[in-house]
């Protein structure tokens, strides 16, 4: 889906940064928010601010905001610094977790509130409101009281309320956790779409790393104030650089591993349940939490085998621990022989090809390649 | 249906509470002088009594000049700090407001003697305005603490959001909180004009030469044959009451179903 949001657009580093952060912290009294934040975000990003809920990143966007003053540090936004620049006077625009719909205002006068200084004529204004309302699905609703609307129709507005300024930047903070998951996912496809059309920088806040995944160009994970990575989703989730952001996101099974030793790029491992075998420097990269080094890898890089089924690379033994059937999918929880932890197996259901029960004895197939060394 | 003993006690309440006041207009319009049963007969002599009685209609003026004063001055200080208190920290923030919430329970004897005291020694003739400006200091607690409730239940985002759009912090006051925030400044309105209105002890203490509409009712009390007019008076201020609390809550209303906010309890 990332891919779909940067298809056929200039690469990212070619771009001009529109956002950039240097070296902030911020303190609330003694309280150290943000911990040296530095990053760059360039021109029509969809970018994303990942992480655990308090972990500072609502805070870093009411930095661009203006919302927030730092401590230390710098904000720029377009090459400008920003610290003297209040908040009205910024090229950015902000949607509200709550939305903050004025509910004493119609939908319209809502969206069409950013407009009061503008010098255009009334006819102009009210043309510019209706295009808002149309570009978000909400043709004809100008007249409605604002308060009467449901959850996603609130998010609607608020986002056609920030647009209509032709913002450089739109910052949105959770604006889709209020919603039902239906109307949510609805929501994200919705977004990228409206992020492509408008060409304008997306800063997306939120604590769910599937939004992060599906919507974002990049994203920057967060814990306690510190960026850990900052990546394409792909990535993030394929090269986590520590265990911690690469429990974060998705599922990862970890197993204990050996380093053997180290030659010519490779790293040699032995792994209870897998064997001996050698991975690249580049997989072996990330930090482990412990000190135990672990392997790492996601549940859909290995695939159960069939009797006759013969696997590409290497296999292992296994029984079945655990079945869950999701329609689509199945996770299969396995031992494999020598390993008491279980291990993570998501398999697509294909037709004609049964689920297997607990106790199944099984091989599973399974490749170097795929695995993270956290050390 | 059984009459359980918490449906008569509510009962017993209100019985306690409004026969009263139903008694004041049955002797109002009865032309017997002593307030006593058997009632005599129907009469509107005392309301012709009342609204040709010149030393009332001062002190009615006096009163509503104070209380009206006294109301958008509490109201307009109420708003004040409400919004100091509900929207900033500031050292020694909780010892300013309790200062200010002080005189919610200090009895107002205390008040109207001290403030006298000051007055005198400041040499500040004592008139109306002494009156007004020991009403407002009595009636701001009340106001503040309604609209504490009504600037508390505004969510922080609505202002950040207008100032994000463009308008200047005064402009989104106007445009966004204030209009939030009407139905709990009628409310305080409201509430400090009664509490002014019928206040006798710091206004008996602080009027100086001047009359209100308390005093004259207290001082007239006194002579019997001018209880039916009293009456009559306080039916009349009844009936203002009634008018005056349905139209607040009748726009309090209006204000809260433009808004679609939860209805907090009003007055009625
Ligand atoms: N105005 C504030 N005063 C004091 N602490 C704050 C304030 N705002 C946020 N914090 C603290 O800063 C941390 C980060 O908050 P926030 O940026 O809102 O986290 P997130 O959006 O990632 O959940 C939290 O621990 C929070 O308690
Ligand atoms: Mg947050």
């Amino acid at each position: 889906m990332s891919q779909l949001n940067a298809a056929a657009r200039a690469p990212l580093d070619s771009r001009a940064k529109m956002i950039e952060f240097h070296e902030v912290h911020k303190y609330y009294g003694d309280y150290h928010a943000l911990r040296g934040i530095s990053a760059t975000i360039r021109e029509g990003e969809f970018f994303s601010l990942l992480g655990p809920s308090g972990c500072g990143k609502t805070t870093l966007l009411r930095t661009i905001a203006g919302f927030e003053d730092i401590s230390s540090g710098a904000v720029l936004i377009d090459g400008k610094d920003m610290s003297d620049v209040a908040p009205n006077k910024r090229p950015t625009n902000m949607v509200f977790q709550s939305y903050a719909i004025f509910p004493h205002l119609t939908v319209g006068e809502n969206v069409g509130f950013g407009l009061r200084r503008d010098p255009r004529s009334k006819a102009e204004k009210a043309k510019a409101v209706e295009e808002a309302l149309e570009m978000v699905g909400l043709k004809g609703y100008g007249a409605r009281a604002a308060h009467a609307l449901s959850g996603g129709q609130r998010q609607r507005v608020a986002l056609a309320r920030a647009l209509i300024l032709k913002p450089k930047v739109l910052l949105l903070d959770e604006p889709l956790s209020a919603l039902d998951k239906k109307i949510r996912e609805q929501m994200q496809v919705e977004l990228i779409k409206l992020q492509r059309e408008v060409g304008i920088t997306f800063v997306l806040v939120t604590h769910d790393q599937e939004e992060a995944l599906v919507m974002s160009d990049r994203i920057a994970v967060m814990f306690e104030g510190e960026i850990a990575q900052l990546a394409d989703p792909e990535t993030l989730y394929r090269r986590p650089n520590s265990r911690r952001v690469a429990d974060f996101i998705g599922v990862m099974n970890f197993l204990p591993a050996q380093i053997l030793g180290e030659a010519a790029g490779h790293v040699q491992l032995e792994v209870g349940g897998l064997g001996r075998f050698e991975v690249t420097e580049e997989q072996a990269s990330a930090r482990a939490s412990g000190a135990e080094p672990v392997v790492g890898f996601r549940p859909e890089t290995l695939t159960i085998l069939y009797e006759g089924q013969q696997a590409h690379d290497r296999e292992a033994p296994a029984t079945i621990d655990e079945v869950v059937y999701y329609g689509d999918m199945t996770y299969y929880d396995v031992k494999l022989d020598g390993v008491d932890a279980p291990v993570r197996i998501s398999m697509r259901n294909v037709f004609g090809r049964p689920v297997l029960d607990v106790g199944t004895r099984t091989r599973v197939a399974w490749s170097a390649g795929a695995l993270v060394l956290f050390r | 249906m059984k009459f359980s003993s918490l449906k008569g006690y509510a009962f017993l309440y209100l019985v306690f509470l409004y026969a009263p006041i139903v008694l004041l207009p049955v002797f109002a319009f009865n032309s017997g002088t002593i307030i006593a049963f058997p009632l005599k007969g129907f009469t509107l002599d005392w309301f012709r009594d009342l609204f040709a009685n010149q030393t009332l209609g001062l002190a009615l003026k006096n009163s509503l000049i104070i209380a009206v004063s006294t109301s958008i001055l509490s109201t307009t200080l109420g708003v004040f700090a409400a919004r100091a208190s509900t929207r900033f920290k500031f050292p020694g923030k909780t010892g300013v407001m309790g200062l200010i919430m002080l005189p919610l329970v200090l009895p107002e004897i205390i008040i109207a003697s001290s403030l006298l005291v000051v007055l005198l020694a400041v040499g500040m003739p004592l008139s109306l305005f002494t009156v007004i400006l020991g009403h407002t200091l009595m009636a701001t607690p009340y106001a503040i603490a309604v609209l504490n409730a009504a600037f508390s239940s505004l969510d922080r985002s609505l202002e950040e959001a207008a100032y994000d759009l463009g308008e200047t912090k005064w402009s989104t006051f106007r445009l966004i909180i204030l209009p939030l925030v009407t139905p709990g400044i009628i409310s305080s309105a409201l509430m400090s004009f009664t509490i002014s209105l019928d206040e006798f002890i710091v206004a008996f203490s602080l009027a100086g030469k001047e009359t209100t509409l308390p005093i004259y009712i207290f001082s007239q009390l006194r002579f019997p044959k001018q209880i039916p007019m009293i009456m009559a008076l306080g039916t009349c201020l009844v009936v203002a009451s009634i008018v005056l609390l349905a139209t607040a809550e009748y726009f309090r209303r209006r204000g809260l179903a433009k808004t679609g906010a939860k209805d907090t309890g009003g007055f009625l």
